[in-house]
């Protein structure tokens, strides 16, 4: 947000005089001008002898602030968007694809909640391997506990694959991990860092047929907020609601999977509940739940909130070793 | 001054009777009798705040009432008892869905024409006989869906400047958009109200050289916002629906809960208010507080689940709350939209 004198170059008539004007009003930037009553702005220069200029330059202003949000959408620009742009991407895991009719939709959050080792970072690993294969799109995996593990996503891809192209695979492997980028971040102010840095990429980047980033996964995004958390402060609830607009940002602009994960705590009577508190439960999409059967490879995963599915539903899934 | 005074007994004279301002003010001014929010009747000038943690269909009831608002009344000898409006919808969670508004919609419309078609079908069946009746159907019913859907307005905005540039620019949009489509705005969402509320909470800028420069904060935000908002419905009078999340977690609610854990035995994901107590924490400023006009809170029941016949749906409570009523409404949300319960 620019302060005025700034504008002046662009737009003339934002001139000294309409600068001084301004400043007895309080108002030296743009987000002063958001804060205040532009009617009264007027009346008051209706006032000074050279109102007409005044006001032309509250008018330029107004326009200047109508470029600052985003643009208005019918329904039907919408609809559009969404069946062009937003498709469903699946996880590679039969049953949570079944349980959510596809897939992992683009310009979503999608979030995986459980207890540790109820197979969070799996689901991630074998997402991670299909979006790259099967999809043959990016993926930027951002790590916070160093259990990315590419020996575990070679094995999702072999597991699938036709043993008859044997003499090409190696190469085909390559290129498949070549569009993983693992990122280990260990604290929330580096992972905006990372996510930045990708909006900038994303933005500049020419739509390259092979390379397009489609997924994003934070795992996990509880180990990043927990610590900041608490405390009395709204700081740590701040960078939270932050993260979360950034993340659905990037899933919306640049059409891609956003995949955290989320650990539990203990709730009312002993019940287990997603970490991150109340104010995390409305950022997220899609909320599921996975939990793991003791010493079997068999998983459930259910559905804690969704935009157009009744919560509750469940599946299960297997993953093979 | 001069007309009044050179015949009073003009002046006296009445200009309409009740019953023809009631119909005019009624086509001009409809009222909004949706489920769950059909208890008390809501008109334009209202601002109504669907509080409810998450999730609780608030969204759900906002698409609902968004859908009921731009179907027309009929439509090709097809009465969908709609308003026939324009709705304008402010994204402020980031995380609506057009396909569930897309469904509701097409759910709707295809419910009353089926509805009507078969009448039609009973009188005609005789000239009808050789004629293929199902393709008339797809082509008006894709006509007025787009056009409903055209008629839905949709912004989203990234944090509380993008919403007050939004806000601050919305008088000339509307007027754009009512040249365009030639009906008014009859409704303003916004989902959700207290999206911004921890990000604007936690900004604290550094003092600013001027003394009467106004630094953004909650209080300052929240009052700009009040006050755009209300400079619009002098100018353009709509009803305002906006959805609140409710943030529990800090002691004085746990003791709340506690409180209320009490009073009734049921587990604790019930959420019906006790007499005196509000089951959530109120934490937006009181100037939007007192803005407020209407309020229900809307929360999932204590059986969570009911069997129809579409297969299980999620049960929920809805409670009026100002003003204030005594019993609690039941909906379900099922594929074409939200019913309720008797």
């Amino acid at each position: 947000m620019a302060p005025l004198k700034y504008l002046e170059q662009e737009y003339p008539i934002l001139d000294s005089n309409f600068q001084n004007f301004c400043a007895t009003h309080g108002i030296f930037s743009e987000e002063d001008l958001l804060l205040h009553d532009l009617h009264v702005l007027v009346a008051f220069a209706e006032q000074q002898s050279t109102s007409e200029r005044l006001k032309q330059g509250i008018t330029q202003v107004l326009s200047i602030i109508d470029g600052q949000h985003q643009p208005w959408l019918n329904g039907m620009e919408l609809l559009e968007d969404a069946q062009l742009n937003k498709h469903v991407l699946s996880t590679g895991c039969e049953g949570i694809d079944l349980l959510l009719e596809g897939g992992l939709r683009m310009g979503q959050l999608t979030e995986l909640v459980g207890a540790s080792s109820s197979g969070k970072t799996q689901v991630c690993l074998l997402a991670t391997s299909n979006v790259a294969k099967k999809h043959m799109g990016g993926v930027v995996y951002l790590d916070t506990g160093n259990s990315f593990s590419p020996q575990r996503v070679i094995d999702f891809i072999r597991q699938n694959s036709d043993p008859a192209i044997d003499q090409a695979k190696h190469r085909i492997l390559q290129k498949v991990m070549n569009r993983i980028l693992c990122h280990s971040v260990f604290d929330i102010f580096t992972m905006f860092d990372v996510l930045h840095q990708l909006e900038v990429n994303l933005r500049s980047q020419m739509q390259k047929g092979d390379c397009q980033v489609r997924l994003l996964i934070v795992d996990s995004i509880s180990s990043l907020v927990t610590p900041i958390l608490g405390g009395g402060g709204s700081q740590g609830h701040a960078l939270m609601a932050s993260a979360g607009f950034l993340l659905k940002k990037l899933a919306h602009e640049h059409n891609l999977v956003v995949l955290v994960t989320n650990h539990t705590v203990g709730g009312e009577g002993g019940i287990s509940k997603p970490a991150l508190g109340e104010s995390w439960k409305s950022i997220p999409h899609v909320r599921l739940r996975l939990s793991h059967d003791q010493g079997s490879s068999i998983y459930n995963v259910s559905v804690f909130k969704h935009p157009s599915m009744v919560s509750g539903k469940a599946a299960r899934f297997t993953i093979y070793d | 001054m001069e007309e009044v005074v050179a015949s009073p007994r003009e002046w006296i004279d009445r200009n309409e009777s009740a019953k023809t301002m009631l119909a005019r003010v009624l086509t001009a001014r409809p009222l909004l009798l949706l489920p769950p929010l059909h208890r008390v009747p809501l008109r334009v000038g209202n601002v109504v705040e669907l509080v409810g943690t998450s999730p609780s269909a608030k969204t759900h009831i906002l698409i609902q009432a968004a859908v009921s608002c731009v179907l027309p009344k009929e439509w090709n000898g097809v009465h969908y008892g709609g308003l026939d409006r324009l709705v304008m919808f402010i994204d402020l969670d980031c995380r609506f869905d057009i396909l569930r508004l897309s469904k509701m919609l097409k759910h709707r419309i295809n419910g009353e024409s089926n509805g009507s078609l078969k009448k039609i079908d009973q009188e005609h069946m005789d000239f009808d006989l050789w004629n293929n009746d199902t393709k008339k159907s797809p082509t008006y019913d894709e006509e007025l869906y787009s056009l409903c859907m055209r008629r839905f307005l949709f912004i989203r905005c990234y944090d509380s400047f993008q919403f007050l540039a939004t806000l601050k620019t919305l008088n000339y949009r509307i007027r754009k958009e009512q040249e365009l489509h030639g009906i008014s705005v009859h409704i303003l969402m916004i989902d959700s109200i207290g999206a911004f509320h921890w990000i604007d909470r936690a900004s604290t800028f550094m003092p600013l050289g001027a003394t009467n420069r106004k630094t953004p904060s909650l209080q300052t935000v929240s009052e700009t916002v009040v006050q755009e908002i209300r400079k619009l419905l002098l100018l353009h009078p709509m009803l305002v629906i906006a959805t609140k999340a409710t943030i529990f977690g800090d002691r004085y609610s746990m003791e709340t809960k506690r409180n209320l854990g009490k009073l009734d035995t049921s587990n604790s994901r019930s959420m019906s208010s006790t007499s005196l107590q509000l089951p959530y924490r109120e934490y937006m400023p009181s100037v939007w507080q007192t803005f407020v006009t209407h309020r229900v809170l809307v929360g999932a029941s204590d059986d969570p689940f009911i069997r129809t016949n579409d297969g299980d749906c999620s049960l929920y409570f809805s409670e009026w709350l100002l003003p204030p009523q005594s019993f609690v409404d039941k909906f379900i949300v099922k594929e074409a939209g939200v019913f309720m319960v008797p």
